[in-house]
């Protein structure tokens, strides 16, 4: 299977978020046909500046992803999901913003024709994985976290405040879940860099809300969501929960080491937990 | 005309129609992770628009704390799209040149929209690095974290750029507004 993949600007240098998708579509033949000359999407800045820049810095995306001959864009950030498919869902239903896009990619030489339908890696990586047997991990209570705009505003791929979808995942996959009422409490994100004390509670809320709950790892859909969990945390106070790529556990599940899931590239080390004896 | 002897600074915005829903419930603020940094919860802000209060309304920090969470949205029993209208705002005030000076917000995202301006392509250790300069405290306050980074080959210290910069000048060029007289 081949799929038309928008990568984002996080995801390279993100906690071993590309080593692990790349190693899982290895494994799953999975082939990730990346954009070529890709730009950002804009994330939750550009449509508070300007809306027809915002539009036509996904839209070129949807020319690019038309001329691979793909009807599909795949993303595995949150922010780069619910952009693209925003400004999707916009020029979809907006005839006078589909055309200033249109006329406005047309002085660069793009011709702005089809909507591509924007899906998450999950959804992908969720289909491809088999079910895993063994018991390696089923010791392991995982805590899954699935941030802000997977679920929402669409709430098509699951309920908007309280979904299943990762926690059937983390099951499928092999390892025990930790039911938990954080799954998409916000973790502060752009605002959690700048307004460092004021977001502060709401991550130790939902680390807390997970420890409690018996969850010895998090495993995230995102790389600002994951970035945030990870390093808000400190081994001198409060729980101290590796903060994984779903990716991550698909890949030890499939028998991958972490070191090929880039998982030494997390802030707190996952190590202990998933040392087995 | 309004109470304040202004025309409705938001009346571009298209789905500002949708507040006169509101039923000032407050599910909107109940649901908001940042309401206690705002100077006004969503509902309030709504209710200033709809009273004519417009200036306050212009220099509220409200869309600037909204973090995109999308919460109050899907929780609406009116279903006003709240976070889209929050994104509106925020521009309707930088075209009106009423970004209030003290936030900090702002500066984040005119550093983010400059290296997306200039390279395309984002590298957070520069965008950080251009709000660094006019924030050289938390500048300085975030140098433990880009060390770890640093130590897990995290940091990137060359930007990521496309292949056709130029595109995202002329681009920016091509959908600047001119600015209004507040």
């Amino acid at each position: 299977m081949k799929i038309c993949f928008y990568p984002g600007c996080s995801f390279a240098s993100s906690a071993g978020y590309k080593e692990s998708t790349e190693a899982v579509c290895r494994k799953l033949d999975i082939e990730l046909a990346e954009i070529p000359d890709w730009n950002c999407c804009g994330a939750t800045v550009l449509f508070g500046e300007n809306k027809l820049r915002a539009l036509a810095l996904s839209a070129r995306h949807f020319v690019l992803a038309a001329a691979m001959g793909f009807d599909e864009i795949v993303t595995g950030c949150n922010a780069c999901y619910a952009t693209l498919r925003k400004s999707a869902d916009i020029l979809s239903e907006d005839a006078d913003l589909f055309q200033q896009t249109k006329d406005l990619l047309k002085i660069f030489d793009l011709e702005l024709v089809a909507i591509p339908r924007i899906r998450h890696l999950f959804e992908i990586i969720d289909q491809a994985m088999p079910e895993i047997t063994t018991d390696k991990y089923k010791d392991l209570p995982v805590a899954a976290y699935y941030g802000c705009q997977l679920t929402r505003p669409h709430q098509d791929l699951d309920n908007g405040d309280h979904p299943s979808m990762v926690e059937k995942f983390i099951e499928k996959i092999g390892f025990a879940v930790t039911e938990h009422s954080a799954q998409t409490a916000c973790c502060g994100a752009s605002h959690a860099v700048i307004h460092k004390d004021e977001c502060l509670p709401l991550v130790q809320r939902i680390v807390r809300e997970m420890e409690g709950k018996g969850a010895k790892a998090i495993t995230t859909v995102c790389p600002l969501c994951q970035f945030n969990l990870d390093q808000n945390q400190s081994k001198d106070a409060g729980p101290y929960l590796p903060v994984t790529y779903f990716t991550q556990l698909a890949g030890l599940a499939l028998g991958l080491s972490p070191k090929e899931l880039g998982m030494n590239k997390l802030l707190v080390t996952a190590a202990k937990v998933l040392t087995r004896s | 005309m309004s109470s304040d002897g202004k025309d409705n600074p938001f009346s571009n915005i298209d789905k500002l129609h949708h507040i006169n829903r509101c039923i000032q419930c407050g599910t909107c603020s109940g649901s908001c992770p940042l309401s206690d940094q705002m100077d006004h919860a969503p509902r309030e802000l709504f209710a200033l628009i709809r009273e004519g209060s417009y200036e306050e309304a212009l220099h509220s920090n409200t869309p600037w704390f909204c973090v995109s969470c999308y919460a109050c949205m899907v929780r609406c029993p009116k279903e006003i799209p709240v976070t889209d209208l929050m994104y509106a705002f925020k521009e309707t005030a930088r075209d009106k040149g009423s970004i209030p000076a003290n936030l900090k917000m702002p500066h984040m995202y005119s550093s983010f929209s400059r290296i997306v301006k200039e390279f395309g392509k984002i590298t957070e250790s520069y965008v950080m690095g251009l709000y660094g300069m006019r924030h050289p405290l938390a500048a300085a306050k975030n140098m433990p974290l880009a060390l770890k980074m640093l130590v897990r080959h995290r940091l990137e210290l060359k930007p990521q750029k496309t292949a056709e910069p130029d595109f995202f000048a002329r681009l920016y060029a091509l959908t600047e507004k001119g600015k209004e007289k507040p």
